[in-house]
């Protein structure tokens, strides 16, 4: 029996479905078999980042109103074998998805794959309801930015009143990725600190993801950061996945990274 | 010449406003999922034996003391 984690944000364009994909393949590269499945009915999204857009043929809504199964469904990533996708559908009624579907659906990935990544739309409509509801546990992603945080513990507030698990009188375990980070800025007091994000949304942190030019670049070719091992980013989600999949691995203080003249002397002589 | 020394940082100036502003989404947006059929209930007890005309539930939170403030106007005739 797998895990079901929703990636959850309150705010749109904070990375949610970037963190998905990247989570989604390092995992895989741990050994895990791990299904992520595309909850943004209507703006499909998640098959251009991890490069498998040419190849979607049933959606997730296509599962659920019994149209295929999910064998038929699923597509395999072209670079890990234990990465396995489920598109979203483009249909713009998003009214389609009810609990009951979404939890025969959730429960059936649950079995067969050890993780099922859920990619939440933004908002905190329906869709977001949707994605929640049946989750073992959510990673909330957010800016380091005033709006983002705070619409963040909007989410968290609706996630705890709508989780199945929440009614059942368990806990949703819920983790914080803050991401786009700019060490240079949290130096000079223009950015946020984690410790401040943290202190003021009271969760717990799973990852600091900085920001890096290496993310447009991977999406620009479907292939997630993660697998650029010399980029920051994709170093910092591989310890994401890690952390997720058991493995202790110490945090790294991604805010005081050396940035600027060092860095850039240092590009000299690269 | 150096007021910039003085100026407070932006970052600190952030943490300031999100606490506020996060502590009283908090207040305001802690309703229950179960609200309105709360509602819809004590208006059907009440109404057995006086006229109701509204009721208002509202959740306050101060400090570490949660309540729950219900507000029954009634029906005059």
């Amino acid at each position: 029996m797998g895990t079901v984690i929703a990636v959850i944000s309150g705010k749109g364009g904070v990375g949610k479905t970037t963190t998905t994909a990247n989570l989604g393949l390092g995992i895989a590269m741990s050994g895990k078999k791990c299904a992520i499945v595309d909850f943004d009915i209507g703006q499909r999204n998640l098959d251009m980042i991890i490069g498998l857009e040419n190849r979607v043929v049933y959606d997730m809504v296509q599962v659920m109103d019994g149209d295929c199964t999910i064998p038929q469904a699923i597509i395999k990533s072209k670079v890990n074998e234990n990465l396995h996708f489920l598109a979203a559908s483009q249909t713009k009624d998003k009214s389609i998805l009810s609990s009951e579907k979404v939890e025969k659906l959730v429960k059936e990935l649950k079995d067969s794959y050890d993780f099922v990544i859920l990619d939440s739309p933004a908002g905190i409509e329906s869709g977001f309801e949707h994605t929640i509801e049946f989750a073992d546990e959510a990673i909330i992603v957010v800016n380091p930015e005033v709006s983002s945080i705070r619409d963040a513990d909007r989410a968290i507030g609706i996630l705890d009143a709508k989780s199945q698990k929440v009614k059942d009188g368990q806990d949703v375990k819920k983790y914080l990725i803050i991401n786009r980070i700019n060490p240079a800025m949290v130096q000079s007091g223009e950015m946020l600190k984690s410790d401040d994000i943290l202190g003021i949304l009271n969760i717990q942190l799973l990852g600091k993801i900085p920001e890096d030019k290496s993310i447009i670049d991977a999406s620009n070719q479907g292939r997630p950061v993660v697998l650029d091992n010399k980029s920051e980013a994709g170093k910092a989600y591989i310890r994401v996945s890690k952390r997720l999949c058991g493995e202790k691995v110490e945090f790294v203080d991604v805010e005081s990274e050396q940035a600027g003249v060092l860095k850039k002397l240092a590009g000299i002589f690269r | 010449m150096f007021s910039w020394l003085n100026k407070k940082k932006s970052a600190s100036v952030a943490k300031d406003r999100l606490t506020v502003a996060i502590m009283t989404d908090r207040a305001t947006n802690s309703e229950y999922p179960f609200m309105n059929e709360l509602k819809a209930e004590i208006i059907e007890v009440v109404k057995k034996y006086i006229g109701v005309r509204e009721v208002a539930i509202k959740k306050e939170v101060d400090g570490e003391v949660e309540a729950l403030s219900i507000d029954i106007q009634l029906d005059r005739d």
